[in-house]
């Protein structure tokens, strides 16, 4: 372990090796195929999204990946471990935050902690600095010494992601760590992953707050049918446009400007709103604020009604909603 | 070596603590201690009651010591209860923690299924243990009473916490196995049940099957005896044929019962007490099954030849059939081996289940 540590501290690296490379990954429940085909590959230092529908193989590929199911077919590496063959060593690198998990009710919050410590191997005086750490830094310091049962479900949630990091594991996996958090827990949440992710940790969250990801996340992986469907976010276009979406309170008006002009548009399939009849809105790819500043003078000033511009859904958001035509 | 026992160490205390602190805990001690106390008081009366009756004064006679019989009804009724409470300590902790969602995170951990299933057993035990330490005033107390020597206090000690752990094996084993906390309670009660109630119910029923005709020497009154005589008969050999039990084929059927080796581990009490003693009862009763039917019998000098017509006694004809002897060789090594590999099985489940990466899942389970 020493020698590993060794070679990696002085080098910057180039090439640093993946933290979580999966290919060909399969594994079937009976009749039902959770995972048909994975690859992945999660940057070390990097926040990978994992995106999919319900029941799209999301919580199974990290069970995998956590070291609690044989995979059918396929290659797993965990920091350069088989999870399989090689799974204490895989599991010694991995911190693992299931979906639905409980808690010792009868135990204190440091107790978890400390108990975690130890199943780790931690010498007592590192897990107990270690646990009084984590406390702070998922601000239950106040709840260290009550028991577990009389945190609230977000509070739990957090205990939760604070066992997963007792070890300080290379490879950090979440599934749906944001589920129950508050408005300001998943703000912390959102800068400890990147700071964990800064300071070298392959981090692979799943969740359903979209625009959550989209904020916190370098990479995403989407999964559809328990197939991997696009490696990463190629949903971008190329020259950095995102989707806009301009309303005005007549439809027509504004379709026949767009058209006279020659400008690109679709019909604003998404939520309508609740303006007055007529009124409706467009998607448009908009290269930027300049631009949409650009748009919106001219439009006014050829006599559309508008009401509003606003940049449409994020990247993952569309590319979610266009796995869910897929489902369909 | 040392890093295992601090994995063991850790589950056990995580257990421990999850139980302790639940205030059901200590209300299940008392009322332990309150149901043993009052069978204890009980007997103790029912016993010095038997004493009193007419011709001693104001109760037993001081040379019978009352120990053995108040000794071996709390063994019995601490058993009792053991047998009951064990199963409830273990039988869940497994899929309950599985559906409690607490045990998939455990796993991952560096801790090897082998330091889960075995910390679990070890809380289990050790709270199986409190319930024995809790019992421990009352057998001093029929100590006390007198005839019962310290070391059957202790051996029979050693064996509850035996069978005890045994049956916390079983129920953890079971707890591996069944996805539902429900199922693996009502399978380990019936472990229990058929090693207490069915062992007996087997045995007693299988004796048709190991009854035979056979012929059997036997020393007894001539048939040409003149009952009217009045004169003592002069006892001889004959061969009879008749019904003869060979229970030494089905003896192991009892000896698995943990009542059985309870009380055949117990040892002797000093003295034979003129009440009986449960424990040294069933100890005779399952070491005659276990040696068989002898192979001649005495019919003459217990019968007859006792007084003369004139009612002078008169000494027996010596017989010569041997009194039977005892048996002395103990039974309870063998049931004691048979559930401890029992226990064994169960851990052995437990940790096989316990293993990470699985391969199969149990139907309708989450591996987290």
């Amino acid at each position: 372990m020493s020698i590993t540590a060794g070679d990696r501290a002085p080098t910057p690296a180039p090439a640093v090796p993946p933290g979580i490379e999966v290919t060909g990954l399969h594994r079937s429940f009976g009749a039902v195929r959770a995972l048909d085909g994975v690859d992945l590959v999660a940057r070390t230092g990097a926040v990978t999204a994992l995106v999919g529908p319900n029941g799209s193989g999301k919580t199974t590929l990290l069970l995998v990946l956590a070291g609690l199911l044989v995979p059918d077919g396929g290659r797993v590496r965990i920091a350069g471990h088989d999870p399989v063959t090689d799974g204490p060593a895989a599991r010694a690198r991995t911190g693992w935050m299931p979906d639905a998990f409980g808690t010792w009710d009868s135990l204190t919050a440091r107790e978890v902690l400390l108990t975690f410590g130890a199943a780790y191997r931690l010498p007592r005086e590192v897990a107990a600095a270690r646990a009084a750490e984590l406390l702070e830094t998922v601000h239950l310091t106040e709840y260290a010494d009550r028991p577990a049962s009389v945190l609230s479900r977000g509070q739990k949630q957090r205990l939760g992601l604070a066992r997963a990091l007792v070890h300080r594991p290379e490879v950090l996996l979440l599934d749906e760590p944001a589920s129950g958090l508050d408005p300001r827990s998943r703000v912390d949440l959102r800068v400890l992953l990147r700071d964990l992710a800064a300071a070298g940790t392959t981090v692979l969250v799943s969740s359903h707050v979209l625009a959550e990801l989209d904020e916190m996340a370098d990479d995403a992986v989407f999964l559809s049918g328990g197939r991997t469907v696009r490696p990463d976010r190629g949903d971008v276009p190329a020259d950095g446009a995102r989707e806009w979406r301009l309303r005005a309170l007549s439809l027509t008006a504004l379709t026949a400007w767009l058209d006279s002009v020659g400008a690109r548009w679709r019909p604003d399939d998404g939520i309508g709103g609740d303006g007055p009849p007529g009124s409706g809105g467009v998607l448009l790819p908009v290269a930027g604020e300049e631009s949409a500043a650009r748009l919106l003078a001219d439009a006014v000033r050829a006599g559309v009604p508008v009401a509003g511009l606003a940049p449409a859904a994020g990247a993952l958001e569309r590319a979610y909603l266009t796995l869910e035509e897929e489902r369909r | 070596m040392s890093a295992s026992w601090h994995g063991v160490r850790t589950v056990a205390v995580l257990e421990l603590r999850q139980r302790v602190r639940s205030t059901r805990w200590v209300v299940a001690l008392v009322v332990w201690f309150v149901v043993v106390g009052a069978i204890t008081a009980l007997s103790w009366a029912a016993i010095h009651g038997l004493g009193g009756g007419p011709g001693v004064d104001g109760g037993l006679p001081e040379e019978v010591f009352t120990g053995p019989p108040i000794f071996g009804v709390v063994v019995f009724f601490v058993l009792f209860l053991g047998l009951l409470v064990s199963p409830t300590l273990s039988a869940t902790s497994i899929n309950g923690d599985r559906n409690a969602g607490t045990l998939a995170t455990l796993q991952v951990t560096m801790l090897s299924p082998a330091q889960i299933a075995v910390g679990k057993l070890l809380a289990a035990w050790v709270a199986a243990l409190a319930f024995l330490a809790v019992s421990v005033p009352f057998l001093v107390l029929a100590l006390a009473a007198g005839g019962v020597p310290v070391v059957a206090v202790v051996v029979c000690l050693v064996v509850l916490a035996l069978l005890l752990a045994v049956v916390c094996a079983i129920g953890l084993g079971f707890s591996a196995l069944s996805p539902r906390t429900s199922g693996s309670a009502v399978l380990t009660f019936l472990s229990v049940a058929a090693l207490t109630v069915l062992s007996p119910v087997v045995f007693a029923l299988t004796v048709p099957a190991v009854t035979q005709d056979e012929p059997v020497r036997v020393w007894s009154v001539p048939l040409d005896y003149d009952w009217e005589s009045g004169e003592p008969p002069e006892c001889e050999w004959r061969t009879e044929t008749m019904p003869v039990f060979h229970t030494e084929r089905t003896w192991w059927l009892l000896a698995v019962n943990p009542f059985v080796i309870l009380a055949d581990a117990a040892p002797e009490a000093r003295q034979a007490a003129t009440v009986s003693d449960p424990l040294a009862a069933i100890r005779t009763a399952v070491r005659a099954a276990r040696t068989g039917p002898a192979t001649e019998q005495d019919w003459c000098t217990d019968t007859f030849g006792s007084f003369t017509s004139d009612g002078t006694p008169v000494a027996p004809a010596q017989s010569p059939v041997d009194v039977p002897e005892p048996d002395r060789s103990v039974v309870w090594p063998y049931g004691l081996a048979v559930e401890l590999l029992l226990g064994a099985a169960g851990l052995a489940v437990a940790i096989r289940r316990l293993s990470i990466p699985q391969r199969r899942l149990a139907r309708g389970t989450r591996v987290a």
